[in-house]
């Protein structure tokens, strides 16, 4: 599998989840996704790196293009050095929030796209992946 | 892209706002202010959310309508947000989300026709 990374973008305020959005949707156009997918990887994508700004205070999106055999999709992941999460499972849980958001980021986020990987480190950091693949 | 500044259009006897198509957090913070100022200034019937050129609706811009909405509601006034796109309406719905009590319209016309109508009259005891 290869993944080409189009570009990453540093989240430390408000703005950069904008910027952060607007680079997903150029990604996203790239492949021929349609246009609700598009609409659910940006969604996504705006959950994730609002966690980011909610959670951790700063931390960066990278966002990819992946070709596996005859499978194209889009990975991105979000990762930060923040406190962590203890508990993943709860995490992502509908409407489970330690009380900053609405709870639905992290299980939204997951149910926009077709895979999604938690890994976090109490005191180090959090790094969450998702990927949307094309349907052909 | 580029977004336009927020403007709280006055009509006849409701309130009207456009959202832009990437609406930010700092454009979502200021609608709920704009609005509720304007609700104090002309007093009207409601307000109407065209949200028809919006493409990315996530958790943030909908607990903030759903809030105005209800602050809209606790000055007297109701809210109808018109114009959902397809694409936002499905992915909202998988994130979860929910508008609360705000009523909705698949445009503006119908928008103000809601607002025009008659509040369904409570059963008096």
């Amino acid at each position: 599998m290869s993944a080409l990374t189009l570009e990453s973008v540093s989240i430390s305020e408000e703005s950069d989840i904008m910027a952060a959005r607007q680079a997903v949707r150029g990604a996203a156009s790239k492949l021929s996704f349609t246009v609700t997918d598009v609409t659910r990887i940006v969604t996504a994508s705006s959950e994730l790196a609002r966690n980011i700004l909610l959670y951790a205070g700063s931390g960066v999106m990278r966002c990819s293009l992946l070709d596996h055999d005859n499978l194209r999709g889009i990975e991105l992941t979000f990762e930060d050095k923040g406190p962590g999460i203890p508990d993943t499972e709860l995490a992502m849980k509908p409407g489970y929030t330690t009380g900053k958001g609405l709870g639905l980021g992290l299980p939204g986020a997951k149910r926009l796209m077709d895979e999604m990987e938690i890994e976090s480190k109490i005191g180090k950091g959090t790094r969450v992946t998702v990927r949307k693949w094309l349907r052909s | 892209m580029i977004n336009k500044s927020l403007s709280v259009v006055k009509i006849r006897d409701t309130l009207m706002v456009t959202m832009p198509t990437d609406p930010d957090d700092v454009m979502v913070s200021a609608l709920q202010e704009a609005v509720l100022e304007a609700m104090e200034k002309y007093r009207p019937q409601g307000l109407v959310l065209d949200i028809s050129a919006v493409e990315t609706l996530d958790s943030f811009f909908a607990r903030t309508v759903a809030e105005t909405s209800r602050m809209v509601a606790l000055m007297g006034g109701r809210t109808v947000i018109a114009g959902m796109r397809p694409s936002v309406a499905i992915t909202a719905t998988q994130l979860g989300l929910t508008m609360g009590t705000t009523m909705a319209a698949l445009n503006v016309d119908r928008a103000l026709d809601l607002l025009t109508a008659k509040p369904p009259r409570r059963e008096s005891a």
